[in-house]
């Protein structure tokens, strides 16, 4: 597919040549420096700062070829592959690069970005998960093309949560950009798709849909607000708008949260959007009417984990405490980092008077918590 | 209930209806005679009953609970009717609040520019904070009265806020959740999209028993079939739950990862911290301790009867009741909570709030979590 035109990989090529003299601690020696090298290499340098980029990258090849454990010498040869969209070429660099320096997290998040282009989307997303967990984004002028890549990764494998994660981060960055709403749009209304790869048509609701996304993110609740109540009556019947804004919604405030689940809910019932809103409302306190929800996404899909610990806890609150327990257990059996899940045990735990699971699960919540 | 008993509610329901009826007539004919017209409006409330009208003792009380007042209306504060000039210097701003003729007007200047917008929401019977509305944004007002020093300083959470003009000296913008949650609490009828015209500042009736008000129009009507869902049922953790919507539960406070001193206020969540708490005990329960319809006891002698139901000697009474007995304290059998519920002060409050996280304390022991 083609490249996004946000934000531009040739600038941000040139900006990692540039910081990649920041990151030369992980750049051995080479061990070998014949003269035929040492002359190879000055001269690979040379057609590199003169930008001559198809000579440079011809006499990195020749000097890797001379001496393969040369940690620099794959570093540009990768960059300027990069640079010249010679993406598999790249790839081929950095994990020779990455063979030699397993730590070379820059070297890691390039890869990433090629294999984004050869649309080696899995091996994409390994790299530039791990590559923003050992700080690839935390260097300000590379954060926005990694983070807007990691997120369309992360949509595509369906995991819209970290991808709007990702947005948020780029939100707080104030990085506009047509493309960047495109993609909130998408990750938003729970696509799988590129931008790339959507209708004209469809663009103009993705771009809208990712405006209001982009607002909220931002902090600017009022205008994200009335932002949505125009896409609502703009388009009345598309799926996935209201679960996209509840969803927003919902760590702020469940009980706004919840309505825009019962609008979705009222267009397509969904697994996902009743187990959300089955949450919402245990989280108000209001277990009766979390059963109904809770139930419906348990018997559609029994392996949803939010719909197990809703219904879970929605029983348990509601009398059935044997049937509640089970399903929390099991939970946290499954998960045993889930706060919610441990949350409705202590419940029932103090509801039955076993103080010590209580107090176990009390602090384990807390420890949690921390 | 028996239908008996039922027969006998209803009717003496309809002859108290008939008798409300009659002083509606009297105070109708009253008011023809004195003003010389009522509108229909006026007509109608005569006529309309309100819960006071079945529940006129806990009606009563109510009126003087803490959360009924829990919002006012402007011009209903006796505080500020009886502080008419509040003013405070904080940095390169100074801020007033004016009330005349049972209006309060809240204002900032820097000596150069000036802000003043009137008071209409007052949150808080005794620390006073108010939200207030500029272009359609709410905001919660920079600075708050507080009873202590009987005088203003900045709102508590405020202090990280450095402002730069009046308008940012003026308040803190409240994005639409907080706004309605705030509203939420200490109004009635909010719901979940806040519309302030539609709002009753202060907690009602309907604001806890939900379908008070279709209950109190078919009784009207001699149907008694629609009762608000009973809360007499409720065991501690229920209750914990209920009351926490508000006061905040154990669950709502992991949930957010709220740490410090700051959250001593949350009650439910303190309370569950205890050792003492348990789901099924209804000695522990918020509203063993508390009466929601009533004010605020202040008096230690009470709050040791209710240590003592379960710290008592005297174990008649809960073993009657298949209760746990607890040790008995070695060191006083009064003033319970002076030792086990240690006053915390609150991070910027300018008050002191009761830990309910019942314990013994340790001396020196930091606040625990």
């Amino acid at each position: 597919m083609a490249l996004p035109s946000f934000p531009n990989p040739a600038a941000s090529a040139r900006v990692l040549i540039v910081l990649s003299l920041l990151f030369a601690p992980w750049f051995a020696p080479a061990r070998q420096s014949s003269s035929q090298f040492a002359d190879i290499a000055a001269r690979a340098a040379a057609a590199r700062d003169q930008q001559n980029l198809p000579l440079a990258i011809d006499l990195y090849k020749q000097a890797e070829q001379v001496n393969p454990s040369w940690q620099e010498g794959w570093w540009y040869l990768g960059v300027l592959q990069y640079s010249s969209n010679q993406y598999p070429g790249a790839i081929d660099a950095f994990s020779h690069l990455l063979q030699l320096a397993p730590t070379a997290v820059p070297a890691m998040a390039l890869r990433g970005l090629c294999e984004f282009e050869t649309g080696a989307y899995d091996s994409a997303l390994r790299d530039l998960d791990e590559a923003v967990a050992h700080g690839a984004a935390n260097e300000p002028r590379n954060e926005q093309i990694i983070r807007f890549h990691l997120a369309l990764l992360l949509a595509h494998a369906s995991r819209f949560e970290d991808a709007l994660a990702q947005y948020t981060a780029l939100a707080h960055l104030h990085a506009e950009a047509p493309d960047l709403f495109v993609a909130i749009g998408l990750a938003g209304t729970r696509s799988t798709a590129f931008p790339a790869d959507i209708s004209a048509t469809d663009r103009a609701f993705y771009e809208s849909a990712g405006r209001a996304g982009y607002v909220f993110l931002s902090g600017d609740d009022e205008q994200a607000d009335r932002l949505f109540t125009a896409l609502f009556a703009q388009y009345p019947a598309r799926l996935g708008l209201h679960f996209y804004y509840g969803y927003l919604l919902f760590p702020h405030d469940p009980s706004m949260a919840g309505d825009q689940f019962r609008e979705e809910l009222a267009l397509k019932p969904t697994t996902e959007t009743q187990a959300l809103l089955a949450l919402t409302l245990i989280y108000e306190g209001h277990f009766s009417e979390a059963l109904e929800p809770a139930q419906a996404a348990y018997s559609a899909d029994p392996n949803l984990h939010i719909a197990q610990v809703a219904l879970g806890r929605a029983l348990a609150e509601t009398g059935d405490m044997k049937r509640g327990t089970e399903l929390l257990t099991g939970a946290v059996q499954r998960d045993p980092n889930d706060l919610e899940a441990h949350l409705g045990l202590a419940s029932i735990y103090s509801r039955t008077g076993n103080r010590e699971e209580e107090a176990r699960e009390r602090k384990a919540c807390r420890d949690l918590a921390k | 209930m028996s239908a008996r008993l039922a027969a006998i509610l209803r009717s003496s329901l309809r002859l108290l209806s008939a008798a409300i009826a009659c002083s509606a007539c009297v105070a109708l004919m009253c008011a023809l005679f004195g003003v010389g017209s009522v509108s229909a409006q006026q007509q109608k409330a005569l006529a309309s009953p309100t819960c006071a009208t079945c529940h006129a003792g806990v009606a009563n009380s109510f009126r003087s609970a803490p959360m009924r007042h829990a919002m006012e209306p402007d011009g209903a504060n006796t505080l500020l009717a009886t502080h008419p000039d509040l003013t405070v210097k904080l940095g390169a701003y100074t801020y007033t609040v004016q009330t005349r003729n049972g209006h309060s007007t809240y204002s900032v200047t820097d000596g150069t520019d000036t802000l003043s917008l009137p008071i209409h929401w007052i949150f808080g019977q005794h620390t006073q904070t108010w939200v207030l509305e500029k272009d359609g944004h709410f905001y919660e007002s920079l600075v708050s009265y507080f009873p202590r020093e009987n005088a203003l300083a900045t709102t508590p959470g405020d202090q990280r806020i450095t402002p730069h003009t009046v308008e940012e000296a003026m308040g803190r913008r409240l994005p639409i959740w907080e706004t309605r949650v705030c509203f939420d609490c200490h109004a009635t009828g909010v719901g979940n999209r806040l519309d302030v015209v539609k709002i009753t500042p202060g907690l009602e009736c309907e604001h806890c028993h939900t379908g008070s008000q279709q209950h109190m129009a078919d009784a009207a009507r001699d149907n008694f079939k629609t009762l608000p869902p009973s809360l007499k049922h409720l065991d501690a953790e229920q209750i914990s739950t209920f009351c926490g919507r508000c006061h905040r539960t154990f669950d709502t406070v992991m949930r957010n990862r709220w740490h410090g001193p700051a959250f001593v206020r949350f009650q439910p969540y303190r309370m569950a911290l205890s050792k003492c708490f348990v789901g099924n005990d209804p000695r522990i329960a918020c509203t063993a301790c508390h009466n929601p319809h009533q004010t605020l006891n202040h008096s230690a002698a009470y709050y040791d009867s209710k240590c003592l139901a379960c710290h008592g000697e005297a174990k008649t009474a809960a073993a009657a009741n298949n209760l746990q007995t607890a040790k008995t304290c070695p060191v006083a059998k009064s003033n319970c909570a002076s030792c086990h519920m240690p006053k915390v002060e609150l991070p910027g409050g300018h008050a002191q709030f009761t830990d309910h996280f019942i314990r013994v304390v340790k001396p020196g022991k930091i606040y625990p979590e």
